[in-house]
């Protein structure tokens, strides 16, 4: 059987405490349905009319002790449901303080921008942290609201423009967890996913070391004549590549795009063959996404991944 | 036996009546409450259908991860107006409509207190629906933000299509008629009852329209003055909403929900009141705590208004104002749960009758307690931050919605269908009707509150192939089929009760409530004679001279 | 007889709530504006001040029209809503006058919250006020042509409910536009 997600397997302390508080109310509100049921259950068993029963019934008008018991007994119920959700609030959503965030997370139609500002390290839509660490993220939009929800590390929280959210991250243990956008912003707000990575603290330290060497720019063969193309096809327009002119923030990052596992925040896995397809016509697979089919002949296709897979 | 009590003020002039010419014109021009009152629930059902066959488009969509049936930009425009018809257009003056006919029968008065006024609001609620759906051809077609338009998306550089000017322009229309209509109840439930009828004696139903209506006038203006400014920015560049130009995005969800959370017992209430009408009737016992059910709604109306923040728990509204609002949003169970349990004790000792409106009303309780306590659930700032915006939301407002008010809906329509047209509904398709519903409804919704556990977002137009996604949604997707077929079983039903129902006469339910002292379908002036009034229960007196329900009751004259 | 004052009355409550609406939004831009125009840097207090007075005194002067009516002077009471209708009148002029000096400096609508905020709040307001004369100005044309014979009329006294309202209305938004940005 494979295992189910998101709730059911709560990957982070936030997310045990948060699926507790979860399971908990949701048992005690079960518990009182199943009361209301059970009752209802009765009442067409014992008070369904006979069939030559022509007698009115006894006209019971109300009865106030009962009203008052069970307006109180809702009342202690919703007095213990709150002091539970007082106690999780303060475990999920610890204090930011003065803390500097570790991680900016920027939402943009329809991708994840993520920054390191310690190490200086820019990536797209994965986002590496070392397991067992808190991490201090600050969640902004260049564009409309969205939502980052990891669903198995812990709560969703707002990317507003013009308004910056601060949430911890952690993971438990090392592994892939798969999130999304999860507030409508627009035509592929259904392809906007996130994958957090979680490392050993080694992994992450190579990992960062690696994301932050600047790449030489191939001068010959086929990757050569790729990086002429991208800087002459207006790429560089949208795209960042390191050690090159293009600077732009419109797209992802692509310096290190080989080291990522998915093309399009999700929409294909990052291999040779699916760049091509990419390329060849971005629209194909994400339909309606800010990077427009570039047009570009399998030629230039060849060249601009050869390029791109040689960036090391 | 006293004398019985003369009519309340005639209106000078004659209206077009149902009975004689019965061209077009005289629907058209029609100031007549009970005519208005069918135009509404006419137009509605147009607009479930409308609404329901989005959703089906949407299921169809969704069967299956990675399905190629819709593409994504056609999709958001299913969603957001599927939302906006089932809220709008459906729910919302059905529930009008069927006040507009039933108040002033109930509380023995010839009319509305505006009966242009009335035909107003009605037209109005005409035009914003189709000034909305007028949207799908322009070149650029319907609106597709959702159906809160959240700023900055339904702003001009994210929005460049009309489809969300349309939408805040129908919307208004409606509003201002929905407003009018507000007005129009509230004086003539408090101008207009028959000698006797006090506040105390009033069906609850009526007191239910009251609050609605209270609610309506005091919730419309805000939203009206948010679709002003959203005009405003997308017509004339204003900048309330665009965070680029130094404007709020936040301040729209305020402004929405502010509105928003009312608008949902705007929703509920008056389905409140169709239960309460129909559960003594079939169990042949008077409403238990007649007091504390009125009571109760009045206390739901005060707290709806300061609860609206639980709609942006993922906001980051700080702690103080999150645990604020989850304390203010469960708060409300309480006084919900006294109307859940003084209908339970109504039926409790009765003799319950299982024709088609009382199960509708018995499914009812279930139904709407299983979209409460989840509403109770998500009011927790925690246990939102990890369902809020997934399909446990989804499941949470068709479960009241679906479950809540479209149960009472058609609670109402069958317990009330021989009087608006003078015959029965079958009994038969009213089962098969009720059973479809109740199995297609759970198959669709509740598997939902899994799938958004799980980590499936709202408003995703595809998903990816998770474990166990694709089945659950094929399961969500057959039930709606089912549910569906329900509808059309309803339909079918409604077709062949109107040609050859059994004739109804003037109290087929024998229940106790003034409508049913009119003739059905009631003449145009209502009443040739109102029964006296000296109870809650006029007709309960009359025919149990000897157990009236307030015997040491003064007759006014 | 249906109840005019009863629906005029509640119409007010909900009016009300749009216009706080309004203000609200007004209130809560106020102080984020980072560059361009603001009330301190654009309005002038005084000259709108007066203008004001003469919505104020218009609010009294269609008092004064119920009362002749009540009073079964028909003479007077025509004089009076001629008299209000100039009041309000000159207080759009007012109201027009500021806009146009506005919207010469180049502050619009769309400028920033400043200006979309105002003119929102002074435009719908203004909107109410034009309303109103367009309603006293029927009211006159009938009185003028024999109607409201008195002593009592729905017609005369829910629109004067109607003038007081956006009269009451002007003074919250005159506090909270010029006397918050000059006087406080
Ligand atoms: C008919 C409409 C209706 C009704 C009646 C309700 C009722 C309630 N709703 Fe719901 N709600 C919606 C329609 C409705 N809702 C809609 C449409 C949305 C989504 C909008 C969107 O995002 O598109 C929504 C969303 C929504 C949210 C936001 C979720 C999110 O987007 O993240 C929340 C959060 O608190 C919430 C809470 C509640 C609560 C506490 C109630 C309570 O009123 C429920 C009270 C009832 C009971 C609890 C059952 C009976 C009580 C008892 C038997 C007594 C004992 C019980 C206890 C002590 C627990 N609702
Ligand atoms: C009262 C309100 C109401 C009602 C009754 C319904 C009814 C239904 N809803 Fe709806 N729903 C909403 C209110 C409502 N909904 C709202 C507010 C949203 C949020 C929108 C947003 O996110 O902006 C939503 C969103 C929503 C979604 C989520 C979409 C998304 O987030 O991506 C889904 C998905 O399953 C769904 C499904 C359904 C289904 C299957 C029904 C079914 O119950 C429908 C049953 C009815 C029919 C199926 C009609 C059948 C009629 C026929 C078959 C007749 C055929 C006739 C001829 C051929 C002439 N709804
Ligand atoms: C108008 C702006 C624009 C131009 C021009 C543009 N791109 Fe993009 N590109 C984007 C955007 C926006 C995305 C993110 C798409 C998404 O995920 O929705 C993107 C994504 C990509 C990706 C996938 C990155 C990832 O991490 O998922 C690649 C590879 C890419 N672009 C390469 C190119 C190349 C090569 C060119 C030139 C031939 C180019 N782009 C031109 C805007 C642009
Ligand atoms: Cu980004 Cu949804
Ligand atoms: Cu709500």
């Amino acid at each position: 059987m494979e295992k189910l997600g998101g709730i059911f397997n709560p990957s982070s302390p936030e997310m045990e405490a948060l699926a507790g508080l979860t399971y908990y109310t949701m048992a005690t509100t079960l518990g009182i349905l199943l009361l209301i049921v059970a009752a209802m259950i009765y009442i067409i068993i014992a008070y369904r009319k006979k069939p030559d029963d022509n007698q009115e019934p006894y006209q019971n008008f109300g009865n106030l002790n009962l009203e008052i018991v069970w307006t109180l007994i809702p009342c202690a119920i919703v007095a213990v449901l709150f002091i539970l959700t007082c106690n999780t609030m303060k475990v999920v959503d610890p204090p930011v303080g003065d803390h500097e965030p570790d991680i900016i997370i920027i939402g943009h139609q329809w991708w994840w921008e993520i920054r390191y500002p310690k190490s200086g390290v820019i990536t797209a839509n994965e986002l590496h942290i070392p397991a067992g660490k808190y991490m201090l993220a600050r969640i902004e939009s260049v564009d409309v609201i969205h939502d980052f929800w990891v669903p198995e590390l812990g709560r969703k929280i707002d990317a507003i423009p013009g308004h910056t959210n601060h949430m911890w991250i952690v993971a438990g243990e090392p592994g892939l967890y798969i999130g999304a956008c999860a507030e409508f912003c627009g035509t592929q707000h259904a392809n906007m996913h996130i994958r957090v990575i979680a490392k050993t603290e080694e992994e992450f330290k190579e990992w960062e070391t690696k994301e932050l060497v600047i790449p030489p720019t191939p001068r010959s063969g086929l990757a050569g004549e790729g990086a002429k193309l991208f800087q002459e096809k207006a790429c560089m327009n949208c795209h960042t590549i390191l050690g090159t002119a293009a600077a732009a923030r419109v797209g992802p990052n692509l310096t290190h795009l080989n080291n990522r596992q998915t093309i399009g925040a999700g929409v294909l896995t990052n291999t040779p063959e699916n760049l091509k397809k990419w390329l060849t016509n971005p629209q194909r697979y994400k339909q309606g996404s800010l990077m427009p089919n570039m047009k570009l002949s399998p030629a230039e296709v060849d060249a601009i991944v050869a390029y791109l897979e040689a960036l090391k | 036996m006293s004398s019985r009590i003369p009519l309340v003020p005639e209106n000078t002039e004659p209206l077009p009546s149902l009975k004689g010419n019965q061209g077009m014109l005289a629907w058209v021009s029609s100031v007549d409450h009970k005519q208005i009152g069918l135009m509404y629930l006419i137009i509605t059902g147009v607009f479930f259908v409308i609404g329901g066959l989005e959703a089906l488009l949407m299921r169809i969509q969704l069967a299956q991860p990675e399905m190629d049936f819709i593409s994504p930009e056609v999709y958001n425009q299913l969603f957001t107006m599927h939302g906006t018809t089932m809220i709008f257009f459906v729910v919302m003056p059905f529930l009008i409509g069927i006040g507009v006919y039933l108040v002033p029968l109930m509380i023995g008065a010839r009319d509305m207190a505006f009966p242009r006024l009335n035909a107003l609001s009605f037209w109005l609620v005409v035009f914003g629906g189709i000034l909305i759906y007028y949207s799908f051809l322009t070149q650029s077609g319907a609106p597709d933000m959702g159906w809160f338009s959240y700023a900055p998306l339904s702003e001009k550089p994210f929005s460049l299509n009309k489809g969300p000017t349309y939408w805040a322009l129908g919307l208004l229309a409606t509003g201002i008629g929905s407003i009018a209509s507000g007005l129009n109840n509230i004086v003539t439930i408090l101008t207009l009852r028959t000698a006797g009828m006090t506040m105390r004696r009033i069906p609850l139903f009526v007191w239910m329209i009251l609050v609605t209506s209270f609610l309506i006038i005091f919730v419309f203006p805000i939203i009206a003055s948010a679709f002003a400014m959203m005009l405003l920015d997308r017509l004339l560049d204003a900048t309330f909403f665009t965070p680029a130009h130094g404007g709020s995005a936040i301040l729209w969800q305020h402004f929405f929900w502010g509105f928003g959370h009312p608008e949902v017992y705007i929703l509920i209430l008056p389905a409140f009141g169709i239960i309460s009408e129909v559960i003594p009737v079939f169990s042949r016992k008077p409403i238990f705590g007649y007091e504390f059910v009125a009571g109760s709604t009045v206390a739901i109306g005060l707290l709806s208004v300061g609860v609206w923040g639980h709609h942006m728990f993922a906001v980051g509204l700080g702690d103080v104002a999150n645990l604020y609002f989850s304390l203010a949003s469960m708060l409300i169970a309480i006084p919900t749960g006294v109307k859940v349990l003084n209908w339970i004790a109504t039926m409790w000792g009765g003799k319950i009758i299982f024709a088609t409106p009382m199960l509708f009303a018995t499914a009812f309780i279930i139904e709407f307690v299983m979209g409460g306590i989840t509403g109770v659930a998500i009011a927790s700032a925690p246990i939102d931050w990890v369902v809020t915006d997934s399909y446990f939301i989804v499941a949470h407002f068709h479960y009241v919605l679906y479950g809540g008010s479209m149960f009472a809906i058609f609670a109402g329509i069958y317990y009330w269908f021989p009087k608006f047209t003078g015959r029965m509904m079958s009994e038969t398709l009213g089962k098969w009707h009720f059973w479809l519903t109740v199995i297609g409804f759970n198959m669709t919704f509740f598997i939902q509150h899994f799938l958004g556990v799980m980590g499936m977002p709202r408003r995703i137009y595809t998903y990816q192939d998770f474990p166990y996604w694709g089945s659950m949604n094929l399961l969500s997707t057959i039930g709606a089929v089912v549910l569906a077929l329900s509808v059309l079983v309803f339909m079918w039903n409604i077709h062949v009760s109107l040609r050859r129902g059994k004739k109804a006469g003037d109290n087929p339910w024998n229940a106790w409530t003034l409508e049913w002292a009119a003739a059905s379908p009631p003449a145009v002036h209502n009443f040739d004679l109102v029964p006296p009034v000296r109870g809650r229960r006029p007709l309960w007196d009359l025919a149990h001279p000897e157990q009236p329900d307030e015997p040491n009751a003064k007759v006014v004259d | 007889m249906a109840d005019n004052k009863m629906l005029i009355k509640f119409f007010i409550a909900s009016e009300s709530i749009f216009f706080l609406m309004l203000i609200l939004a007004y209130v809560n831009f106020k102080g984020t504006v980072v560059d361009g125009p603001t009330a301190e840097s654009s309005l002038n207090p005084y000259v709108t001040g007066i203008f004001s007075l003469f919505l104020l005194a218009s609010s009294l002067t269609v008092w004064l029209a119920g009362k002749s009516l009540r009073a079964q002077n028909h003479t007077m009471m025509k004089v009076w809503l001629l008299v209000t209708i100039m009041l309000g009148a000159i207080f759009i002029f007012g109201q027009g006058r500021e806009w146009a000096g506005l919207i010469e400096q180049n502050i619009t609508i769309s400028r920033n919250v400043f200006g979309t905020t105002f003119f929102t709040l002074t435009g719908f307001h203004g909107f109410h006020v034009l309303i109103g004369l367009l309603m006293l100005s029927i009211l006159l044309g009938l009185a003028l042509f024999g109607d409201f014979k008195g002593p009592k009329s729905d017609g005369v006294e829910v629109i004067s409910i109607y003038w007081h309202f956006v009269d009451g209305v002007w003074i919250v938004v005159y506090s909270v536009i010029y006397v918050w940005a000059f006087f406080l």
